[in-house]
């Protein structure tokens, strides 16, 4: 019992490393020291990050992260791309919670377009981004429950992830890259029977998250795993740059869907968690406590929606939306403004913007340039799993390699998003 | 589960969609034979495989081992297969072996990058024969929507792949029809695709 | 909020409710360091290379777009044409800023910069941007001075060329539709 009391508390001050904030480098005079190349294909699971560290004996003295093996060219391939054709993009960015990517591309193109969007479109949004980000941390914890060794946890997260899928299924067609999100709102309408699946799912949910803690919580292996393990101080968190969880963990109470609301977050009650250890067992907390908080959020956004059954969910103007499809057969203007928009495409008033949102792993931002034309001129994706590597260096010292696992499952890092 | 509650439910039938003419090869309408199923059968006879052939092929596909090769999206819906609803266990294949000398099968789910193209042979290389390769997804098997500087199109450019499965990410059902028919495959006798394949093999 | 102290600073600019304030590539760690100690933006979120080679090459027209001319809310109002604003260089070198405290307020500083010129790093200042001033060099070939570690961070290590740059090609592979190709 007494190794559960021995938690290293959270260091004050500093200790990112020197010169190379993102490189831990070995003391030169230390001897018997042993490279390891954690490859890019290993068995852990967050994807294709390969870290190359140096061991004296069981401990971290060097760690030396290469990414790039998911390189896609998003940004490339989106300047070719007209504006309503690269919505299928950026969710695949971010492919553990992807609804945010397109969301924050979403919201970037209607404030440069100045469009505003009907209020059922709104909480759709709101309610669905909630959902990606509880999806986004039933993975997390399934798989970083997986690499430490509590391996059934696995198979209780995804059992509610097929839930969620289900849900998405319901609205898009497809379980994930839903491309549900247009500019202007909704690809489709909302169906009815769906609202009675999401409140089953809403009452399930926190049954679920109970039955996780239970599992967890109390664990005598999985505190010893984890608590006083991975330590980031709140300034090294700020000065990192990380954001979302991982900066709640470390005890700085930032939120953007509090501090700066978008959508309807204003209107909506909910808690932010926060917690001071800065280690891996209160980034596990935050997130768990965050997957109750989503399904408060989702239970009031169903409530909301059902009392708009029948409004419209998708703007009007037809010069940037796609008409509905009924008017194609009788309306020749619909026609062809059906033809020019996928053909041409709209275009976007000249200028550059960058919105953030609060995405599951951090903020997660969107900065668009265009130069009065169909297809973007820039589109820049602000990483948060990226910033969230840059940590990996400063969290890893004076650790043992086991723990060096736990670390980076906790910082929740998605290759994709890191490589873009 | 109602999808909407304003369909006239007088109306909806409780004939049996085979009865309706519905054509669904494998599951409906068994004594048809699809174009796959038509061209393993043809495959087995003309390959004429020993009991003991047979025997070990059974024994192949019973327990064929994933070699842990998630790369992104399709990554996630590989490991859905894991998960209870769509439980891969019960073809014995839970095991995603870490360790490519104790994998048989390597699902590439996911894009492949230049950079991470020699990674992959290099896995592909260390796995021992008899070895099979899905290539899942839209850009694994060709590049999918990214055509572009730095994603392969494709990873049977590298190494020899035998099954295709489509999809941007396929569901967990699809990839489960990819692995049947992998096994269906092999159960005919066909051979691994490094030994039919010129390209990218030894 | 005044950024009047800004050392180097040439230009503020307020568009779509963001504050973008042009500075002097010179003297862009002396902004940077009074931005984080003075005015409280300690949090760096993202450093953002745009190439504006081309830039108003294909006119294009207000057709869809509002120009000043139209409301999209108000769909009866009419565009008409116009060309986008010529930019000063071809590299715009943008840092998005943001204030984590109980004011909260998000600013970007804008460089703008010519092929080759080189930028001090900000490392000193925000020691997440390091990788972001990897991934500038990697994808644009903007260099970096005094950056401890300038490598490749996305690309192979041995990769020539810049890829985000308009010069360089998207690449990739001829998509054959039919067998006589």
């Amino acid at each position: 019992m007494a190794t559960i009391e021995r938690r290293r508390a959270v260091y004050r001050g500093s200790r990112i490393p020197q010169p190379i904030p993102t490189v831990l480098q070995r003391d030169p005079t230390l001897e018997d020291v042993l490279t390891v190349n954690f490859g890019p294909n290993h068995p852990s699971t967050h994807g294709v990050l390969r870290l190359i560290v140096d061991l004296h004996g069981e401990r971290v003295v060097g760690l030396d992260a290469v990414i790039g093996y998911l390189h896609t060219g998003f940004e490339k391939t989106m300047e070719q791309k007209t504006w309503w054709k690269c919505v299928t993009y950026p969710e695949r960015i971010d492919y553990v919670s992807f609804q945010y990517n397109e969301l924050v591309y979403v919201l970037a193109v209607e404030k440069l377009l100045g469009l505003r969007i009907p209020r059922k479109a709104t909480w759709a949004r709101m309610l669905f981004s909630e959902l990606a980000r509880i999806h986004s941390h039933l993975v997390y914890l399934g798989t970083s429950a997986l690499e430490i060794g509590a391996i059934s946890m696995f198979w209780y997260c995804f059992r509610e992830r097929d839930l969620v899928l289900d849900l998405f299924e319901m609205v898009a067609g497809t379980r994930m890259h839903t491309r549900y999100f247009q500019v202007g709102g909704l690809a489709e309408d909302i169906p009815v029977g769906f609202y009675d699946e999401a409140r089953a799912f809403c009452k399930r949910m926190p049954e679920a998250v109970d039955e996780y803690e239970a599992i967890l919580n109390s664990n005598q292996i999985w505190l010893e795993r984890t608590r006083g393990v991975g330590l980031l101080s709140a300034e090294d968190a700020i000065a990192l740059g990380q954001t979302g969880p991982n900066l709640r963990a470390s005890g700085v109470d930032w939120d953007l869907r509090r501090r700066e609301p978008y959508l309807a977050y204003d209107q909506v009650e909910f808690r932010v968690p926060v917690y001071h250890g800065g280690d891996v067992f209160d980034r596990y907390k935050v997130r768990v406590d965050e997957m109750r908080e989503s399904t408060k959020i989702v239970v009031q956004c169903i409530d909301r929606l059902e009392e708009m059954h029948g409004e419209p969910w998708i703007a009007d103007d037809r010069k940037v939306v796609l008409p509905p499809r009924e008017e194609l057969h009788t309306s020749m203007e619909s026609l062809i403004h059906h033809f020019k928009i996928v053909t041409e495409g709209f275009r976007v008033p000249e200028g550059e913007v960058y919105v953030g949102v609060e995405s599951a792993r951090g903020e997660s931002g969107c900065y668009l340039v265009s130069d009065g034309g169909p297809k973007p001129w820039r589109a820049k994706f602000r990483a948060p799993s990226f910033a969230a590597l840059h940590a990996t260096a400063t969290c890893a010292q004076d650790e043992l390699v086991a723990d060096l696992i736990a670390t980076v499952g906790s910082l929740d890092a998605v290759m994709g998003d890191v490589d873009r | 589960m109602a999808i909407d509650k304003s369909i006239d439910r007088s109306r909806i039938s409780r004939r049996p969609l085979a009865e309706a003419g519905l054509q669904s090869e494998r599951l409906l309408w068994p004594s048809k034979k699809g174009v796959f199923e038509d061209e393993v059968e043809n495959l087995e006879d003309a390959l004429g495989l020993t009991t003991l052939e047979k025997a070990v092929a059974w024994a192949q596909t019973r327990s064929m081992w994933p070699a842990t090769f998630g790369l992104a999206c399709c990554a996630i819906e590989m490991m859905s297969i894991v998960s209870s609803r769509y439980d891969i266990a019960r073809f014995g294949m839970e095991r995603f072996s870490s360790s490519p000398r104790q994998a048989d099968l390597m699902i590439v789910s996911g894009r492949v990058a230049h950079k991470m193209a020699p990674p992959l042979r290099q896995v592909y290389d260390q796995m021992l024969e008899p070895k099979w390769v899905i290539a899942m997804g839209a850009c694994a098997s060709s590049g999918g929507m990214f055509n572009n500087y730095t994603i392969l199109q494709g990873v049977d450019k590298i190494v020899p792949v035998d099954i295709h499965v489509p999809g941007c990410p396929p569901r967990p059902e699809a990839l489960m029809e990819g692995i049947v028919r992998l096994h269906e495959k092999v159960l005919a006798g066909v051979p691994p695709a490094y030994e039919i394949r010129g390209a990218a093999s030894g | 909020m005044s950024y009047e102290g800004v050392p180097g600073l040439v230009e503020t600019r307020e568009a779509l409710g963001e504050s973008t304030l042009v500075v002097d590539p010179a003297r862009v760690l002396e902004a940077c360091t009074h931005l984080r100690d003075e005015l409280g933006f300690n949090l760096l979120l993202d450093i953002t290379a745009t190439d504006y080679l081309g830039w108003g090459d294909a006119g294009v027209s207000g057709y869809y777009g509002t120009g000043g001319g139209r409301d999209l809310n108000d769909p009866m109002t009419q565009g008409y044409e116009r060309t986008p604003e010529p930019k000063p260089k071809r590299f715009s070198l943008s840092y998005h800023l943001l204030r984590v405290a109980d004011d909260h307020a998000r600013v970007r500083v804008q460089l703008w910069l010519d092929d080759g010129q080189p930028v001090e790093s900000v490392v000193p200042v925000w020691p997440t941007a390091d990788w972001h001033e990897r991934e500038a060099w990697d994808m644009m070939g903007i260099p970096f001075e005094g950056h401890p570690n300038l490598r490749r961070l996305l690309m192979d290590d041995d990769w020539e060329g810049h890829p985000l740059r308009k010069d360089y090609p998207l690449g990739g592979e001829p998509v054959r539709f039919s067998e006589e190709e």
